[in-house]
């Protein structure tokens, strides 16, 4: 197939972007709905709930980790095997878990194989699909990451009503099953090839040349920073909101509220990314402000209005920055060099990922009062309620 | 009418106090104080100035034969009554199924938050009878917890008739309180049914994918005349743009 001298902005891309949002919808959808197995692996193995977690830390490290190999393979098999190849190992990892005897097993089936199969998947179907794209780029982009948010919503019940009907077992059998579409996915991703691959060489010069490259380098720091706090509000809004004496219920609501806006924010900020003029890095460090921003004024609020106000700016601003941030990279190194660019980067982020968690940890909560029932007196007031004391 | 419910779990001394507003203008009233329809007391009281009946009745709930409802009634043209409900303390009673396969090992818990049963017993359905479970005679059961506000039943090696409706008792000294629990124990064969269903449709998806991508492949391939115009055309454009097509890609904007 003759290399191609521009890339074609639509017809088979818009298939890549149908394949980027479900894998995105089953890479990061599971890993965030994974909460709920949490709580039957807790009771289940008798384990605390802060080493549960490490499943799914584990998880998320092996894929950002191993986010080179896959762009490596990538370049030089192109992407289709090597999806394919990965979500049969993520698939693989979710049906060894269903077997578990141990925390140490879920580690390491969740962890790290079904971890390598997702570091097989994510990048290099980002990657592939900025190949696709160059003038829609940022829109494409938008809607393949809506496949993030959406799951959420849509994998939280569902895998709830799993675990009710089948048990943690059962229920990691059926995820097992559900991941064995990013093999399907991974089958969309005709590869293209374009002019420009033959001048940039094999992958280990394309990682060379990337290392010396100074706007890239300086992207991947910024990228990292931006990482760090990235995660952080999602895990950390609920339990603020109940200090402030919230209820669960609309304290949940109001994160599946930031979580509707900032799927808006993705579609939004991808077509605006298209149709506004000039560099898309002016677009980042937009929304990047007033993600800080808005971030900023959350202590400070106090009243319900405000707050949600905050959750839904929140919301919007860092969901418009996610598929921004993919989009300036292919613009800094070209689409030549996107695969090993995009899993370099992924790789040293995750170090701001794994530094955000410890350094945001939470402030012990104060101690309830015990109140002591000694004897029991009891008076009839005409409107108070009763005394115990 | 003025209702209160009250949670005790061990015997102790009570003092109730109901204070009336009669209606009209009284000096003198009778107030009686029942449990349920047992009369207990009944005292003449004296209204005072600011025109309130002061009652109270102190006495001592020692076993479960003592609690109940306790009322105390103001008799007059207008009856006034307040009622105190004591009650022993209720368990948790969160009901979902809990779910096992057959050869696993359940652990059935049941707490009672704020209180101290004097002991935990476990029971289990048997028709429409309760049986209990004696762990000492059965070794599949394992009762840990019987004097704290936490008791466990582990039952190993699960089999399907394990599964059904189980029970577990606080005794306290003024009572009891029961809570239901369901077991229900699957085999393998359940969740692999959908799990080859879903495999198979991902095959067939696969498949589509794959057959489509050769059809368009070959339709591309075929007309040969087509094939050759389309290189012609593209030595063409090729010339007219040589200058374009060398320099780098650049976004369009």
């Amino acid at each position: 197939m003759a290399g191609r001298a521009e890339p074609p902005d639509g017809g088979w891309g818009w298939m890549v972007v149908l394949s980027a949002f479900f894998q995105s919808a089953l890479v990061f959808g599971v890993l965030r709905s994974f909460g709920v197995f949490f709580v039957e692996f807790v009771s289940a193995f008798e384990e605390q709930a802060a080493r549960v977690s490490w499943i799914a830390s584990i998880g998320i490290a092996v894929q950002q980790f191993g986010s080179p190999i896959g762009s490596v393979l990538s370049t030089n098999f192109g992407p289709r095997p090597v999806v394919m190849t990965g979500g049969i190992l993520a698939a693989l990892g979710m049906l060894l878990a269903s077997f578990a005897t141990s925390l140490t097993h879920l580690y390491l089936s969740i962890g790290l194989l079904s971890g390598s199969g997702w570091a097989l998947t994510f990048t290099p179907t980002l990657a592939c699909l900025s190949r696709y794209f160059s003038r829609r780029r940022s829109l494409a982009m938008g809607l393949a990451l809506t496949g993030v948010g959406l799951s959420s919503f849509a994998f939280a019940p569902l895998f709830q009503w799993l675990l009710d009907h089948f048990a943690w077992r059962g229920a990691l059998l059926l995820v097992s099953a559900l991941s064995c579409h990013l093999v399907a996915c991974g089958a969309l991703l005709r590869p293209l090839s374009l002019t420009e691959d033959t001048a940039v060489g094999g992958p280990r010069a394309q990682l060379t040349s990337l290392l010396h490259h100074g706007p890239f380098l300086r992207y991947t720091v910024a990228l990292t920073l931006i990482n760090t706090g990235y995660f952080i509000p999602y895990v950390h809004l609920v339990a603020h909101l109940q200090d402030l004496g919230w209820d669960p219920l609309p304290a949940a609501f109001l994160l599946s509220v930031a979580a509707i806006s900032d799927l808006i924010g993705r579609v939004a900020s991808g077509w605006l990314g298209d149709a506004v003029p000039g560099p898309v890095a002016r677009l980042l460090m937009l929304w990047t402000t007033l993600t800080g921003v808005s971030l900023a004024l959350f202590p400070v609020a106090q009243a319900p209005t405000a707050l949600v106000v905050l959750a839904v700016a929140y919301g919007f601003t860092s969901g418009a920055l996610t598929p921004v941030a993919f989009s300036v990279l292919p613009e800094l190194v070209g689409t030549a060099r996107i695969y090993c660019g995009l899993g370099l980067v992924q790789m040293i982020e995750s170090i701001g990922g794994l530094l955000g968690a410890p350094l945001s940890a939470p402030t012990s909560r104060p101690q309830e009062l015990v109140i002591e029932v000694l004897d029991t007196k009891v008076s009839l007031h005409k409107e108070e309620g009763l005394e115990e004391e | 009418m003025l209702e209160k419910n009250i949670t005790l779990e061990s015997p102790s001394l009570v003092s109730l106090t109901c204070e009336f507003t009669p209606s009209g203008n009284v000096t003198l009233v009778n107030v009686t104080w029942t449990r349920g329809t047992e009369l207990m007391l009944r005292s003449p009281h004296a209204v005072f100035a600011d025109n309130t009946v002061h009652a109270q009745y102190q006495f001592s709930i020692i076993n479960s034969k003592q609690m109940g409802s306790y009322s105390c009634l103001l008799e007059g043209k207008q009856e006034q009554r307040g009622t105190f409900n004591f009650k022993v303390p209720e368990l948790s009673g969160k009901n979902k199924p809990f779910i096992t396969y057959v050869g696993d090992t359940a652990v059935l818990v049941c707490k009672c938050p704020k209180c101290l049963p004097v002991r935990w017993a476990w029971y289990r359905s048997n028709g429409s009878e309760q049986v209990p479970i004696d762990a000492l005679m059965n070794d599949t059961y394992v009762i840990s917890g019987t004097h704290s506000n936490k008791t466990k039943l582990k039952i190993k090696n699960l089999r399907e008739e394990d599964g059904g409706a189980y029970w577990c008792r606080a005794e306290f000294q003024l009572g009891q309180s029961t809570d239901q629990l369901d077991l229900v124990v699957l085999s393998f064969l359940v969740p692999l049914k959908p799990f080859f269903a879903i495999i198979a449709e991902v095959i067939v998806l696969m498949s589509i994918i794959l057959l489509c991508e050769v059809y368009t492949k070959k339709k591309k391939k075929h007309p040969d005349d087509g094939k050759e115009f389309e290189q012609i055309e593209q030595l063409k454009s090729d010339d007219s743009n040589g200058v374009e097509n060398n320099a780098p890609r650049q976004r369009k904007k």
